[in-house]
């Protein structure tokens, strides 16, 4: 089908306005001195702020899409992105003031530091600058195909699609380049109001235009597609499956490079806990986009590509104006969290990887110099990748989670068990990821989600493994630990004397 | 009630919504609000989730655990 005029120039001019906002956002010279002002942008984001970028760090095209077409597809099972975020959230309420805490104390920004210092093992932080960068590419990859979807969507006969997403992503990869997590940030505010606005817009509106009312439309969906509206109790993907992937999804967001590089943003411990409060808010936005799943699968021809359900939809349902402004905020939503996550990933390859490993005496300005040019090979090879191997990519896409799920122990379990080992971590986590992969090789899944075995099997070995090992490091004086520790142990001498 | 108790209990049930309870609500009648069963309950834990956090904020905060 032939893309509407109207709609791509609308699509196009927006986007071009966001790209000068990013660039204008980093004007001021300062946003690049140093890693943790490009980075985390001197840790100076108030709460506001970080609701801002954790939401568009999350709330992605792939969310939109993605959601959309599995609704249209599986039915319920896409419900499982609420208790994932919810649970996530929650989590993040208590172990992410002491990460960050941590984090301003030891200036660090990546969670790849974090273990370095935390276990004092160069080798663990490697894996995890690994494991992160490794994920974390085939996740741009899912941000390239969104917004080449709604591209193709908008400007078949118009355009050349791929050219159009290669030097948009080349702008992107630009401002982040110059401007840093200020580019993304502001830019951010604009992306957030249009998914508010747009989202909202469609889910008042798509009901009323094709079934009258929202509460025709469930009467409808209940009568003729109940099946849409549980949890299938029955077949590969069932309730167990739901339930261990929204726990392991959730336990596995905030070990996201992206997502931990915008809680290193912060200013304060109390901010990510008042972040933690109201970022289940975005949610109300996530439901009624599986809704809308729903009305694709009645409204859409019978056979229709499900990835392309809520694109399809719009395009049917709306004229250039409405169409252009919902693709311009699909296409947001793809490129600025790409920004994020370039910014992550490149901080992991520049600290934990040419840092640490291959020239540890390279001197700040330079250090600088070389994690902002990273943003370019980072975006540069999921470009590469995306165009080249497709199909390859779909394997590490669907197991990304599974992946960085791994790290868990690793990044959270230390933040709370003072014994904990590097030994016993680096063999749970490598253990972790061999389960995984071979649960998924083999397909071997039980109707449960592959990282759980994979997280399951690594939390096993860690704790089983660990007393072998905790003579390296019990009774020998260790000034980070005992910081890191420092107001447990003092709560525990207070509670005892108030005992006694 | 001790607060501690307080604190573990409101820990405890966005889990016990989130997770424990999705076998039993996986229906779709009664429909509340205009959404099915399922999604007026995970529509509710959405509420709930964030008011609890908010109290154990508040609780740690009298307590001077955090500061």
């Amino acid at each position: 089908m032939q893309g509407n005029l109207t709609a791509l120039l609308i699509t196009s001019t927006i986007v071009l306005v966001v790209v000068l906002i990013g660039f204008l956002a980093g004007r001021d010279k300062s946003n690049r001195s140093s890693v943790e002002e490009w980075s985390v942008g001197g840790r100076r984001f108030g709460p506001l702020l970080i609701w801002l970028l954790i939401g568009a760090d999350l709330y992605t095209a792939y969310t939109f899409l993605g959601l959309t077409s599995t609704a249209y597809s599986g039915g319920s099972l896409a419900l499982f992105a609420i208790p994932y975020t919810i649970i996530a959230f929650f989590i993040s309420f208590f172990f992410l003031p002491k990460l960050w805490k941590f984090s301003k104390d030891h200036k660090i920004t990546t969670l790849a530091d974090y273990a370095k210092i935390r276990f004092g093992s160069k080798f663990l932080s490697f894996l995890i600058a690994i494991v992160g960068v490794l994920m974390l590419i085939p996740y741009i990859d899912l941000q390239l195909a969104g917004i080449q979807d709604t591209l193709t969507v908008a400007g078949t006969g118009f355009i050349n699609v791929k050219f159009v997403v290669i030097v948009s992503f080349f702008l992107v990869a630009l401002y982040t380049f110059f401007s840093g997590i200020k580019g993304p940030t502001y830019t951010a505010i604009i992306k957030d109001i249009l998914v508010w606005v747009i989202m909202l817009f469609l889910v008042a509106s798509l009901p009323i235009m094709h079934f009258g009312s929202w509460g025709s439309m469930i009467d409808k969906l209940v009568v003729e597609s109940p099946q849409l509206l549980t949890i299938p109790t029955t077949g590969p993907k069932g309730i167990p499956w739901f339930l261990t992937a929204s726990l392991v999804s959730g336990l596995a967001l905030f070990m996201w490079a992206h997502a931990a590089t915008g809680v290193f943003t912060a200013k304060s411990a109390d901010a990510l806990r008042k972040n933690a409060i109201f970022l289940p808010l975005y949610n109300v936005v996530l439901i009624l986009v599986i809704f809308l799943g729903f009305v694709a699968f009645h409204v859409l021809p019978e056979g229709s590509d499900p990835r392309f359900a809520l694109l399809n939809l719009i395009q049917m349902s709306y004229g250039g104006v409405i169409q252009g402004l919902s693709f311009a905020t699909i296409a947001l939503a793809s490129l600025i969290p790409c920004s994020i996550m370039a910014i992550g990933a490149s901080n992991l390859f520049a600290n934990n990887i040419y840092r640490d490993l291959i020239n540890p005496k390279v001197t700040p300005a330079k250090l600088t110099m070389i994690t902002r040019s990273m943003v370019f090979v980072v975006i540069g090879l999921a470009l590469v990748f995306g165009m080249v191997f497709p199909s390859a990519l779909v394997s590490l896409q669907l197991l990304g989670v599974s992946g960085m799920v791994q790290i868990f122990p690793a990044i959270v379990f230390s933040l709370y068990w003072k014994n904990q080992t590097k030994e016993a971590t680096i063999i749970g986590l490598i253990v972790g990821l061999i389960v995984t992969f071979t649960v998924y090789a083999t397909g071997t899944t039980f109707g449960i989600y592959e990282g759980f075995w994979g997280l399951l099997a690594n939390v096993v070995v860690t704790v089983a493994l660990n007393p072998f090992f905790v003579k390296n490091i019990k009774n020998k004086a260790n000034p980070i630990i005992d910081q890191l520790f420092a107001k447990q142990q003092q709560r525990k001498i207070m509670a005892t004397k108030k005992g006694a | 009630m001790n607060k501690k108790f307080l604190i573990y209990l409101l820990t405890v049930l966005p889990f016990v919504i989130m997770l424990v309870a999705i076998p039993f609500v996986n229906r779709i009648h009664p429909i509340i609000f205009g959404l099915p069963f399922l999604s007026f309950w995970l529509f509710l834990g959405m509420i709930i989730t964030p008011i609890c956090t908010y109290i154990i904020y508040r609780l740690q905060k009298s307590e001077g655990s955090i500061e």
